[in-house]
């Protein structure tokens, strides 16, 4: 049984944790709830040793400790499974298990470390192949490695970071039976997710945190989906589903038969039609070539093969300039990295998709800067401050200051609201919703299956880099969907 | 005793020659497995040698004058660990500074000495029975001592790397050092101990020079550049000791070429154009390696070059 | 109580000075020690490069003439290290723009001033991008380090260099020198002339101008913009429709063309003629200490410049002070070791300190 008393903890600019007490009990699966930025991964940094609580402090079965770092934690029997996953993806299975291991022999041998995944893979329903590398592996796959390694050094207590953004829903079902089996064996699992669904149908107990502090806590028994959602924003917020009012025009966006590469990402012979006023989503599990498709249509790779046109005008493999100049923005789910360069400040950001003329007018991008702050709400010390410090609601603001200021009848958006509190997803669902109510195409591609149901008129499903499925938005059926993100579809 | 013919001595030449390379390129590889690139090589190669020479005429031991070298350049190398991994700092602009600071300093210490000759080296040993195998035999087993010490380091770093936990560890760390931090390891104190490993060995490398290959301390051509070879040799080995070997006996044979062709009567080609062999079939190697998109950054370390900062926002 | 560094949200500007200033002040402190610990009188060092480089007239007019190709090499050095291209080739594009330059001075020596230095000084720059086409086009193309391939042609062109003079009887040799091999000397017509103290020529001009041009560069048009999203954000530059590869190759080959201007400046401006010895002291390298120094700002490199011009001029009077003499080796060790604590300063620059307390509160 492990518990936080009392915690503080805070970051330049940021209080992330305030008087935070959170407690599990063997056996117990205990969610923690909460919008992104309320706290909850500073929480369980501080369970797992990772940082050190300012204030207030960690008991295991009643006793006091301090967590001077994960190891530590891992030897108190704390682990936690990452959103982003701490492997290697060089080394195998077995190898990535055996990582900073004191019990291991100075001369390696994987076999001990080979049987002992077979076995908790079977006893958990987690099988994976010890001796596969983590690159070949699937995501849901290097989940279960991640999960296998926290029991292998003998955790009591699990601690999952929003483990289902990157399944399918056929795999978060797996997962869930995992979870159940855990708690039956006497483990604690904290879940720590935003949500709501999910948290009533896994857990026994949640903990709602919301803005640096604990704002509810009850047993899943006794509450409702709609009781989580107003302790968890504050409010009542609507994020039921948003359609079209008017029928789709003509098409503004055409893909056919688009084969390209970028990165790791590959599509093939992916076709695509959006047409003005609608909103089509491309659901998939992350990492099924979605940014091949984005950057092939927008022009930042040239395509292997097919064609893209942009309000009538060919633009294949002409390049991003190009299909901007033809209408077409878009908004890509690296912001700052690739949307935005990091170091540069808002207004010289704001030049990055513009028809520069051969001297730069910074006077003028200050201004743009200035408009776009005061219009979007964009809270900043100022034009002159780097993209890099801004936090990501922000981010995406200038984004779609800049994006929206070039009046694109085709719009491309990335993981739009990946990582933005409650109230910049609104705002910015509802520049979405907006854009297509003024006859503008726009593409969603989204790894929340969620997202993509909401806003979506049409959806398409993407897997191994091809369209598998095509439907309508309007009652979809999650299952079939999932399928078809699975590949298991026909 | 028969007559060795030109192409034997060449060869044991060039393994010779090479032996430098073995050792700063192996110095290399422990360094930039850890993730830190260290460009300082040829400064630190530059200090051990004038550093042994000044121990090995002052004491007349050159196995101290060895051991002093590799200090010396380990001591140069704290300095770019410092600065790399405590202090952030770029660690390619990091690197060039120390080679420069390390060749002036170098001179500098060595401007007493300029001319003079190293009194005492290593002589060649003949390994019996082995060394009188035909061909092979004069090759490479009537070589000096340190040229068997540097195999043996090849081959123990590639024990250590491939086969032991540290090795395991080490890798993590210039693979995904934040991964490695969250398992437990400390970044830090790995990246610190290797670099400092790789300088001394740098410094072996350079004393080797002074020791066997140019007995006398000139600021103008002691080195030549060699370390930056050394760098070249460990993209082209794939960060793998073993393959070092190979490709610093290669290496080995084009800096012999003048000696090789003259010897063989062949002047047609001006000395200038045969000493800028190796640093031709330098760029060469690296040109083939990095255009072919399959050997491409093969085997490199992902985390090299880059800073490791926990906590971050 | 805890010591930590946290990232600054901005970066003041008196830091952007005060860290190469103290580095300076703590290197000529620590390099004091250390002459004073191998033996030497520091003061008297010191004194006498301030004598022969920085308070005198003609000190300071030899130091403007040695710094005048170190001002070109830094700008060289800046303009590719701003995007992340890290080519040290400046040493070798110097030697081959003085070869071009040298080349093209004896062929057209004897026609016009108006015609022959224009031509001398594009044959230079010519030279310094010739020199570096290769390796710009592996890097743009292959990915290939610019830093070994620039590296290793260096020193294929100082080879190139001493062949052209002590290896063989070529164009470049002067038939006349029997003694000493020596670089044939240019018509007067092709010198940069001289003004001042006589030992200041039109490359310091030049490289003024030089330095103007490539501010405007940065500051003011499209490529300078392009070069500073591609040296933040490469993705973020692809994402904006810049030709990476083709930009990446232009940088360099801007880098490489200063660097052969360097050449040009000191055949036609100093020794007038092709001077292997002359022209081998590490100006390329300096160039690139000089430039990381001044944080990769164009006036900041000139000042720094200057500075570094007066120590490679003492160091050849220090030579010569007879009993006193100090190894020429000095200025370039003073260098490395200012620049060592530089990079050290970097780190307050870019963070801060933060010591806390830490807090108990009892449950």
């Amino acid at each position: 049984m492990i518990a936080a008393r009392h915690i503080s903890k805070s970051f330049p600019g940021v209080l992330a944790n305030q008087d935070v007490s959170f407690d599990v009990s063997a056996g117990e699966v205990h969610s923690l709830l909460g919008e992104n930025g309320a706290g909850k991964s500073t929480l369980a940094a501080i369970l797992t040793g990772l940082y050190q609580p300012d204030a207030g402090h960690v008991e295991i079965n009643g006793a006091r400790v301090a967590l001077k770092s994960p190891r530590h934690g891992l030897a108190l029997g704390i682990g936690m499974v990452h959103q982003h996953f701490r492997l290697v993806s060089q080394f195998t299975v077995a190898e990535n298990i055996s990582l900073g291991d004191r019990k291991q022999n100075w001369i390696l041998s994987t076999k001990k470390v080979e049987e002992a995944v077979r076995e908790i893979g079977e006893r958990y329903g987690l099988p994976v192949d010890p001796r596969a590398r983590i690159n070949e592996l699937t995501v849901g796959e290097q989940q279960r490695v991640e999960i296998i390694k926290t029991l292998y050094r003998g955790a009591q207590v699990l601690l999952l970071d929003e483990p289902t953004s990157v399944l399918t829903p056929q795999e978060v079902t797996t997962l869930f039976d995992s979870v159940r089996t855990l708690a039956s064996e006497g483990k604690s699992v904290v879940f720590i997710s935003h949500k709501l669904g999910e948290v009533m149908d896994i857990s026994d107990r949640v903990t709602v945190m919301r803005d640096g502090k604990v704002v509810g806590k009850t047993a899943v028994a006794h509450t409702s989906r709609e009781e989580l959602a107003r302790m968890m924003v504050g409010r009542d917020v609507d994020l039921s589903a948003i359609r079209a009012t008017k029928p789709a025009g003509a098409p503004l966006l055409e893909v056919r038969g688009l084969t390209a590469k970028s990165a790791r990402s590959q599509v093939s012979d992916a076709s695509i039609v959006v047409k003005a006023g609608e909103i089509v989503g491309i659901a998939g599990v992350s990492g099924n070539g979605q940014r091949a498709l984005a950057e092939g249509i927008a022009g930042l790779t040239p395509l292997i093969d097919g064609h893209v046109t942009i309000c009538g005008t060919d633009v294949t493999s002409k390049g991003s300039i190009a299909a901007r100049k033809a209408g077409l923005s878009y908004v890509p789910e690296d912001r700052n990295g690739t949307g935005l360069a990091p170091s540069l400040s808002i207004s010289e950001n704001m030049l990055l998709t513009e028809d520069l003329p051969f001297l730069v007018n910074h006077k003028s991008a200050i201004a743009k800067a200035d408009e776009a702050i005061n219009a979007y709400s964009i809270k900043t010390p100022g034009a002159s401050t780097a993209t890099r410090m801004l936090s990501g609601g922000n981010v995406q603001k200038v984004l779609l200051a800049r994006e929206l200021g070039h009046d694109p009848q085709v719009l491309i958006v990335s993981s739009p609201t990946w990582g933005l509190d409650v109230g910049a997803v609104e705002f910015v669902r509802g520049k979405l919703n907006e854009l297509r109510n003024q006859g503008r195409a726009i593409l969603l591609i989204s790894e929340d299956l969620d997202e993509v149901r909401a806003l979506s008129d049409r959806i398409y499903v993407i897997f191994e880099g091809k369209i598998v499925m095509e439907c309508p938005g309007e009652g979809a059926d999650v299952t079939t969907l999932g399928l078809a993100m699975a590949g298991a579809s026909t | 005793m028969t007559q060795e013919s030109v192409l034997i001595l060449t060869l044991a030449g060039a393994i010779g020659t090479g032996t430098p390379l073995v050792f700063a390129a192996i110095g290399g590889v422990i360094s930039e497995r850890a993730g830190i690139i260290n460009l300082g090589m040829e400064g630190m190669m530059l200090i051990g040698a004038v550093t042994t020479f000044l121990v090995d005429n002052k004491t007349g031991s050159p196995l101290l004058g060895f051991i002093a070298g590799g200090i010396a350049g380990a001591l140069l190398a704290l300095i770019h660990a410092t600065l790399a991994i405590s202090l952030r700092a770029n660690q390619i602009v990091c690197g060039l500074a120390l080679t420069i600071f390390g060749t002036g300093l170098a001179s500098f210490i060595g401007k007493p000495i300029e001319g003079a000759n190293l009194e005492k080296s290593f002589n060649k040993l003949k390994i019996p029975f082995l060394s009188d195998i035909p061909a092979i035999g004069p090759v490479l087993f009537k070589q000096d001592v340190l040229v068997y010490f540097s195999w043996f380091v090849a081959l123990l770093a590639s024990l250590y790397l491939n086969r032991t936990r540290t090795g395991l560890s080490l890798r993590a760390v210039g693979e995904n050092p934040a991964t490695a931090d969250a398992m437990g390891l400390s970044v830090v104190r790995m990246r610190y101990a290797h670099v400092i490993v790789g300088g001394l060995l740098a410094g072996f490398g350079g004393s080797y020079v002074i020791l066997r290959i140019v007995p006398a301390w000139s600021q103008a051509g002691t080195t030549n550049g060699i370390g930056w070879i050394a760098l070249a040799l460990v993209v082209f080995a794939s960060w793998r000791p073993l393959r070092v070997i190979a490709g610093a006996y290669l290496f080995g044979v084009a800096l012999q070429a003048n000696f090789a062709l003259q010897a063989k009567g062949i002047t047609v080609i001006p000395a200038e154009f045969l000493a800028m062999l190796p640093y031709l079939l330098t760029v060469v190697i690296l040109v083939v390696l990095t255009a072919n998109r399959r050997t491409r950054g093969a085997g490199a370390p992902a985390a090299l070059g880059l800073p490791f900062v926990r906590d971050e926002r | 109580m805890r010591i930590s560094l946290e990232r600054r949200g901005s970066v003041k500007s008196w830091h952007l000075i005060g860290v190469p200033l103290l580095s300076v002040i703590f290197g000529i402190l620590v390099g004091g020690l250390f002459l004073e610990a191998t033996g030497h009188n520091a003061v008297l060092v010191f004194q006498t490069m301030s004598q022969t480089s920085y308070t005198t007239l003609y000190g300071i007019g030899d130091t403007l003439a040695a710094a005048t190709p170190l001002i070109f090499t830094a700008l060289a050095a800046l303009v590719a290290f701003r995007v992340n291209l890290y080519s040290i080739g400046a040493e070798g594009q110097l030697f081959v723009g003085g070869i071009f330059a040298s080349g093209v001075g004896i062929a057209v020596g004897t026609s016009s001033s108006a015609l022959a230095i224009p031509a001398v000084l594009i044959a230079g720059i010519v030279g310094g991008m010739v020199w570096m086409t290769l390796p710009a086009l592996f890097r743009a193309w292959f990915g290939t380090s610019e830093i070994i391939t620039t590296l290793m042609f260096n020193f294929v062109a100082l080879f190139l260099m001493r062949y052209l003079i002590y290896g063989a009887s070529t164009y470049w040799r002067d038939p006349t020198s029997t003694n000493f091999p020596q670089g044939k000397k240019l018509d007067q017509n092709a010198w940069l002339p001289r003004f001042g103290t006589q030992s200041i020529h039109w490359g310091l001009v030049l490289a003024l101008v030089a330095t103007i041009g490539i501010w405007f560069l940065l500051r003011k048009t499209r490529f300078g913009y392009q070069m500073k999203v591609l040296g933040d954000a490469p993705n973020a530059a692809r994402y904006s429709g810049v030709p990476v590869k083709r930009m990446t190759f232009t940088v360099l080959i801007i880098s490489g063309g200063l660097a052969g201007l360097a050449g040009a400046s000191e055949v036609a401006g100093r020794a007038h003629a092709l001077d292997p010895n002359g022209l081998a002291i590490g100006l390329g390298y300096a160039g690139i200490i000089v430039a990381t120094l001044a944080r990769l700002n164009p006036f900041g490199a000139l000042i720094i410049a200057i500075g570094f011009g007066g120590l490679q001029n003492s160091a050849s009077a220090l030579q010569s002070l007879g009993t006193e003499s100090v190894p020429s080796a000095i200025a370039t060790t003073l260098q490395g070791l200012i620049l060592l604590l530089a990079l050290a300063g970097e780190l307050f620059v870019r963070y801060r300190l933060k010591v806390s307390k830490r807090v108990e509160v009892s449950a």
